[in-house]
């Protein structure tokens, strides 16, 4: 504590520390009603999208199930379920994510907020029409792009609005370092139009003709994961752990790294999913080389995000944020990797066409991302609503649930996808009996679905009895225990 | 040459420019010379280094 000076003295408001914390709670009460819109869209998303996979996941299994209503199959109901999650709750997420970041790292109160209202009101409107549509029979049927052309445009107006709305705020930000969650947010916000435009373009609007369709299909799908949801998760990381556990981050030197290597080799990833396909050996090898570079921005980010947490890891027992965020960083480190060793040609041959495929892409977006927005918004909303999460029992559960869920998910997918491969190589084996080997996996990911779509009932639940104020006004934060000497954090 | 090419060209052009135009700055001003310190700009004095900070912003 720096001594008193005879001025502060008498006017203890002037005290640095006190400035300091009005700022931060103007700027966090400027982005209040925008973040809790998407934070709320999304949440609202995230039951339907987990009721839509459930029911996908269950008729695997169970075929005869819900059969008799067109809208109900699974070829309308799966799409449903992706488009679902990602453009609903995933993305909502992290743009409400994004938002009260960029505020914070810009260090000016959130302006325009009636751009990001209406953006929060069309995109809603979007993904409404779009999963409604694809019930409908209108999907589009190619993967990641689903949405029927009359919802696209919708989707399009909102995202151009938070586009707009991100310039204008970096334009405006105090002078100073731009931090490395800055980076990885500015081009997540401009990396994703791109992507979706020229997707569009390609596929939709004026398409091009032949395998190529499938080169473009692969290219957007996997850098929605690499360029949009990733930057806003490792942004999210990079922000809360070295603010939760008051340490700044162990070398910024590695983060920049991490950031740049991103930018420069991600966007080469996709085409690793059409090994074996009719293209050009040239486009494939490169895809392949890229995927193994991407080791440089993931052994980055793992080593950083450990060696900051590196005496702290106590701290996982009293902070909800800290446990969902490392779990999430975690969980990034091995699904990157798994993502690169998946696109070594001779192990793809075994993995693709395969349940495993399906469990990576899960382990990414939901152990990954999902939890990362999870335990940001455990930091966030207290801070909006000037109200404290009302149960840490509630949010336990909702971690144990969704934890458990996810490694159930994963595991099962990932040794039924293998045994299904095995077999698929096999020539003594027909088709027909390949698919058996998934089948006692793929209803232990039924159940799975289960678990995971009781912790969202949960943290829906404790979100809304927060949000509605209900209740007794919480002294203190909901802590899973109290912190054993979290004031004695050392650099 | 349909539209739908010039666009997507032009947008490759506009998105690759601005990522090199963005990594000049951030040399030229020296986003890059402290990397130490800059770890260090998201703790201000209200939430100073070596104080965890979830809590809730009224306690003190």
């Amino acid at each position: 504590m720096k001594p008193h000076s005879l001025i502060s003295s008498f006017n203890p408001a002037n005290e640095p520390d006190t400035l300091a914390s009005h700022e931060r709670a103007e700027i966090d009460a400027s982005t209040r009603l925008p973040v809790l819109l998407f934070f709320s869209s999304a949440i609202f998303w995230l039951l339907i999208g987990s009721l839509l996979g459930l029911i996908s996941a269950w008729k695997m299994t169970h075929p005869w199930f819900l059969d008799q209503m067109a809208w109900l199959t699974f070829g309308r109901l799966r799409p449903a379920h992706l488009n679902a999650v990602i453009y609903g709750w995933a993305s909502a997420a992290g743009i409400g994510v994004g938002l009260w970041l960029m505020a914070r790292l810009c260090r000016i109160p959130l302006i325009h907020s009636k751009l990001l209202i209406s953006a929060a009101i069309f995109w809603n409107l979007g993904v409404f029409v779009g999963v409604l549509g694809i019930l409908a029979g209108d999907s589009r049927s190619i993967e990641w792009l689903e949405f029927p052309g009359y919802a696209t445009p919708i989707l399009f107006v909102a995202y151009a609005f938070i586009g707009i709305w991100a310039i204008i705020m970096f334009r405006f930000r105090k002078p100073g370092h731009v931090y490395v969650s800055q980076w990885y947010l500015f081009a997540a916000f401009l990396w994703f139009p791109w992507l979706y435009a020229t997707a569009n373009i390609l596929l939709i609007w004026q398409p091009i003709q032949g395998s190529a369709q499938g080169a473009v299909n692969w290219w957007f799908a996997h850098n929605v994961l690499g360029l949009w949801f990733t930057p806003i998760g490792l942004a999210s990381a990079y922000y809360m752990i070295p603010k939760v556990i008051g340490r700044p981050i162990h070398s910024y030197y590695l983060s920049i790294l991490g950031f740049w290597s991103l930018a420069l080799f991600y966007s080469w990833n996709g085409m690793h999913h059409l090994i074996g396909g009719p293209f050009p050996a040239w486009m494939i090898s490169a895809s392949v080389v890229a995927s193994i570079m991407m080791f440089i921005p993931v052994v980055t980010v793992a080593i950083n995000h450990h060696m900051t947490m590196r005496g702290h890891f106590d701290a996982l027992k009293w902070s909800p944020t800290l446990r969902f965020t490392v779990f999430g960083a975690m969980t990034y480190t091995v699904v990157s990797l798994q993502g690169s060793s998946m696109a070594i040609p001779s192990l793809n041959t075994l993995t693709h066409f395969t349940d495993y495929t399906i469990g990576h892409a899960h382990l990414g977006l939901y152990g990954f991302f999902s939890m990362m927005m999870f335990g940001a918004m455990y930091y966030i909303v207290p801070r909006l609503t000037g109200w404290e999460w009302p149960s840490a029992t509630a949010i336990r559960w909702h971690f144990w649930l969704v934890a458990s869920g996810i490694i159930l998910m994963v595991g099962s997918l990932s040794l039924g996808g293998v045994l299904q491969g095995l077999a698929l190589y096999d020539p003594q084996v027909s088709f027909r009996s390949s698919l058996d080997y998934a089948t006692p996996f793929r209803m232990v990911r039924g159940i799975s679905g289960f678990l995971l779509l009781a912790g969202h009932l949960v943290f829906a639940g404790h979100f809304a009895v927060m949000l509605l104020k209900i209740g007794r006004r919480r002294e203190g934060p909901a802590l899973f225990a109290e912190p054993s000497k979290p004031e004695a954090a050392t650099v | 040459m349909t539209a739908g090419f010039l666009l997507l060209i032009g947008g490759l052009v506009f998105l690759s420019g601005s990522a090199l135009f963005a990594f000049y700055w951030s040399v030229k001003d020296g986003q890059l010379d402290n990397l130490g310190e800059a770890a260090k700009t998201i703790f201000d004095d209200g939430e100073p280094i070596g104080a965890a900070t979830d809590k809730f912003p009224s306690r003190k």
